[in-house]
């Protein structure tokens, strides 16, 4: 399938990388966290909201036995991802409370390892 | 930035968790002190909750202060009477009269979740005027927005924008409280700000009801646990 030309970087989103921890009962699996995540979001701000958050829970950034994960969003929505997050209290049965590591532009400002 | 949360509830009150589950899952997130708001049963009980508190606070590394929410305006005159016992006074806002009381009380420090089931803000500009003269920190409590769902959360968060905005508008201090009732429910301090820069305040001020204003009537406390303090701005000087 052909795939449209990228946009130039001056029309692109800027992103923001929002790198987190989960603290919970039991260990959670990806599936499970980002349904809760964007459950949350949904729930909050509503399908119109959600989609101006550009929200992506990166899958392969996603350590499951630190349980420590990446959410990309774009830079005006920090904010609105981060009040998301606090309203995450159950996943099922197992209760949990996130705790936010760092807020950057790239990656690799992350400072994953 | 040092984040304090000064509405927690432990075992001693209405919360589920002890105070050692509480401290840790609090110094985890990033807090540098908390205290615990536990209702007033007494006086023997002072004592008791004083030293848990102290051996909690060696074991987490983290500042633990002890605090009492009057529940009605008899226990609120007790507790003004022991004023010199313990570090903060909350009031349990949702009663109009009860709110009213609170703001006016200065040795109240904080009126906790003016909105608590009801069908209105429970502040109107005369609280928020008394408020921001006796220095009566106005809650925003994050459980009430936590628990709720759908129709009551948009209710809530309606009322809690309206005060926000009353207590902007008459310079009273606002300050961001998760009133968690087990440790799964003490949020992240970040969290918390980007909640309240949703409801209406700015990230400066948002950052400020969580940091510089608890740190405020931290050291009022300690102020008046000096023998030589009086009252507010009253202290003897030899």
């Amino acid at each position: 399938m052909k795939k449209p030309k990228t946009l130039k970087p001056t029309l692109r989103e800027r992103n923001r990388y929002i790198l987190f921890q989960v603290i919970s009962e039991e260990p959670i699996v990806y599936c499970d966290l980002e349904s809760a995540i964007w459950n949350a979001c949904l729930n909050f701000f509503g399908e119109l909201g959600s989609s101006q958050m550009s929200l992506w829970i990166i899958k392969n950034l996603y350590d499951e036995k630190k349980q420590i994960g990446v959410i990309r969003c774009n830079n005006k929505s920090v904010t609105k991802v981060l009040s998301a997050l606090g309203l995450l209290n159950k996943l099922g049965d197992i209760r949990l409370t996130v705790k936010i590591l760092k807020v950057s532009g790239t990656i690799k400002g992350l400072h994953m390892k | 930035m040092d984040f304090y949360d000064l509405h927690v509830h432990s075992v001693f009150s209405e919360g589920k968790s002890s105070i050692e589950e509480i401290a840790n899952i609090a110094s985890r997130l990033g807090y540098k002190g908390m205290c615990f708001s536990e209702y007033f049963r007494g006086r023997g009980r002072i004592e008791k909750l004083k030293k848990m508190i102290k051996r909690t606070e060696n074991e987490a590394g983290i500042k633990i202060y002890l605090g009492f929410e009057a529940r009605n305006s008899k226990e609120l005159t007790k507790l003004v009477k022991l004023r010199r016992e313990f570090d903060v006074l909350l009031v349990h806002g949702g009663d109009v009269d009860l709110n009213r009381i609170a703001v006016e009380t200065p040795e109240v420090d904080i009126l906790t979740h003016p909105e608590l089931e009801r069908n209105d803000s429970g502040l109107d500009q005369v609280s928020a005027k008394f408020a921001a003269k006796n220095k009566v920190a106005i809650e925003v409590n994050f459980r009430e927005i936590l628990i709720n769902y759908k129709k009551s959360r948009s209710k809530i968060l309606s009322f809690i924008r309206r005060n926000i905005m009353l207590a902007k508008k008459f310079h009273a201090p606002i300050i961001l409280c998760s009133g968690a009732v087990t440790h799964w429910e003490l949020k992240d301090p970040y969290c918390l700000i980007s909640m309240a820069n949703q409801l209406g305040l700015e990230l400066k001020e948002a950052k400020d009801a969580i940091s510089k204003i608890p740190k405020s009537i931290i050291s009022q406390a300690k102020e008046r646990k000096n023998k030589k303090w009086i009252m507010p701005g009253v202290k003897v000087v030899e």
